[in-house]
């Protein structure tokens, strides 16, 4: 039983956490401390990352150079690429230019568009795909928890098993099969969303692609949130709310729901990289703009430079986003904050 | 009791009545396998819908789709256990010697558990195949036995930490085992019953992914995979919605088929672990 959980103190609401009435000088320290320890690993991780695309795009067998130019280039074209490209430099000084571009944030020219940074391309796609993973990460969260509320409420009777089922069902469903599954029905044979391809999808489109990547998020959030609120039902506070005369859907909400988020919030960052694959997949489906369509035409034409700068730059993101989740959490429960 | 009733309720679960479709569904894959030719075209049949002579129709180019699905299933399932069963032999030693080691060690393994399971294997997948010219079945194994283990020594490494401290542990160290032979004879076969589950569930992971990575044009180079009938069956989604719908189902049917017989493992090892 865990009398610590948030909501109304049940005795007189003393105030049970000691560590947030200390000094205010200490807790600032505290807080600083814990979010450079976040930055360091987050950027430890990028590092790690860049460093494995740097060695993998070097040290693997084959001339990156003959990849990039195919079979029939003569070994003039490849020799002036290798010095574009400074692969013709010893490897550390290769390294230490490369570690520099990430900080500067310039990882030098496209090879396929002359002119174009590869930074640039990739800023370029971020925006479609940010905004395509972030309302699916939001309507993931609202739907999960809306059902999981649902399922643990006394609205449903006998019905609300329906709910733990469905979850299942779909979370044992892979992206990959229901995705072009639903379009077709929804696209091609009700026309109630625009087709693939479609240039002028426009918001619908978004709404669409979202919704098909949130689809399993929420029944992950669903399955999570539902087990949470299970281990919070018993806890004292919550038979103190009810007494006090809250309805069902006030205590659920307002008490039982802020208890048990951590977990909640806990599984949307682990589903996260999930996500961002399943972005890669739903924009090569609908044809969307993005990192991921930019990822496949840079690994299609061998763009190295904008194929460097897009992966470290999604695994960046990825890694942020994950770190703002585990910050989420430290902020609204006060148990995880060591 | 608890653990006896845990069981009871298992056997009778949807999961183990899936399991003989699932085989007779392999079965007639394999049967399927044999008689058909995944690359053999026929132009003038391209796109054409089921019929007696090619029971799941055709798709681009007239390749006979269930040669197609049958082969690329297989050869999906190949892989997804070979790798596997990579992860599981690195990830479960590891794992519990993590836990047996305590300190620092154990919380390192346990970040980097959580890191590399939540980590996009498809960028890491990009990365390393960027490299090489057009990727073989070998190269995709590689790629996914990178992120393989995590899953296995994350829950080796919780079933340990409940192990490490009983009796008959505390025992063999104090007759003089070694760590390393208390890990591989006393902690790794009681874990076997429960990490053989996600042996199913590593496996499953490894189908779909491979079907995606295909499906975006990064596939094995022999053009035989699931996410190449998907693929078909999106840019046809109008002419022959039959193609989607075969890729679609052969996905779903593949990876709950593995799902399925991991969960079948359970009882199994179970059963023999209650025996010694």
């Amino acid at each position: 039983m865990d009398r610590r959980g948030r909501g109304p103190a049940p005795l007189g609401g003393v105030h049970a956490d000691p560590r947030s009435s200390g000094g205010g000088l200490a807790k600032s320290k505290r807080v600083a401390g814990a979010v450079l320890g976040r930055l360091a690993e987050a950027a430890l991780v990028v590092l790690a990352l860049a460093t494995l695309v740097f060695l993998a795009l070097r040290l693997l067998p084959g001339d990156p150079a003959a990849l990039v130019l195919g079979d029939q280039s003569s070994e003039e074209e490849r020799a002036v690429l290798r010095g574009k490209l400074h692969l013709d430099e010893p490897m550390w000084m290769q390294y230490a230019r490369f570690v520099r571009g990430l900080v500067t944030l310039d990882l030098g020219e496209s090879v396929r568009r002359p002119g174009a940074s590869a930074a640039a391309r990739v800023l370029d796609a971020v925006g479609p795909t940010a905004s395509l993973a972030s309302l699916a990460v939001l309507l993931g969260a609202v739907i999960g928890i809306a059902a999981a509320v649902l399922g643990a409420g006394p609205w449903l009777g006998e019905r609300r098993h329906w709910v733990d089922r469905i979850a299942t069902a779909i979370a044992a469903t892979p992206l990959l099969a229901f995705a072009p599954v639903l379009t077709f029905a929804l696209a091609a044979r009700l026309r109630v969303v625009p087709l693939p391809g479609d240039p002028e999808a426009g918001a619908a489109g978004l709404v669409f692609a979202s919704g098909l990547l949130a689809l399993p998020l929420a029944a992950h959030v669903a399955r999570v949130s539902r087990a949470a609120l299970d281990d919070v039902a018993r806890a004292q506070f919550l038979g103190v709310a009810r007494a006090k005369g809250g309805s069902h859907a006030r205590v659920l909400w307002l008490h039982a729901l802020p208890a048990s988020i951590g977990p909640i919030i806990t599984v949307v960052g682990t589903q996260l990289g999930a996500l961002l694959g399943g972005a890669v997949v739903l924009e090569r489906l609908f044809e969307r703009r993005g990192l991921g369509t930019l990822i496949l035409e840079a690994y299609a034409s061998r763009d190295l430079p904008v194929l460097e700068a897009a992966v470290v730059f999604s695994g960046a993101l990825f890694v942020g986003a994950q770190q703002v989740a585990a910050a989420i959490h430290a902020a609204v429960d006060p148990r995880v904050r060591r | 009791m608890s653990g006896l009733a845990g069981l009871a309720a298992l056997r009778r679960g949807p999961s183990l009545r899936v399991l003989p479709l699932a085989t007779v569904l392999g079965v007639a894959t394999l049967v399927a396998a044999g008689a058909r030719s995944p690359v053999r075209l026929e132009p003038e049949l391209s796109w054409s819908a089921p019929s007696w002579a090619h029971p799941l129709g055709c798709g681009e180019g007239g390749v006979d789709l269930l040669a197609l699905v049958a082969h690329a299933s297989l050869r999906a399932v190949l892989l997804a256990v070979c790798v596997a069963l990579v992860g599981f032999v690195i990830g479960c030693p590891l794992g519990a010697a993590a836990a047996v080691a305590r300190g620092r060690l154990e919380r390192a393994v346990a970040r980097a558990c959580d890191l590399v399971q939540a980590f996009p294997t498809f960028l890491l997948a990009l990365v390393v195949l960027s490299a090489v010219r057009s990727p073989s079945r070998l190269d995709l194994g590689f790629v996914f036995a990178l992120t393989a283990w995590a899953p296995f020594a994350r829950l080796a490494l919780a079933q340990t930490r409940v192990l490490r401290d009983q009796a008959f542990v505390e025992a063999a160290r104090a007759i003089g085992v070694t760590p390393a032979r208390v890990v591989v004879r006393h902690l790794v076969p009681n874990l076997l019953g429960i990490v053989a589950v996600q042996l199913g569930a590593a496996a499953a992971a490894v189908v779909v992914s491979e079907a995606a990575l295909s499906f975006v044009g990064f596939g094995a180079r022999d053009g035989v995979s699931l996410g190449v009938v998907l693929d078909q069956g999106v840019s046809a989604m109008l002419r022959a919605p039959h193609v989607l719908l075969v890729g679609a189902a052969a996905v779903f049917v593949t990876s709950v088929s593995l799902m399925a017989a991991g969960r079948a493992f359970d009882p199994t090892f179970a059963r023999k672990a209650r025996r010694n």
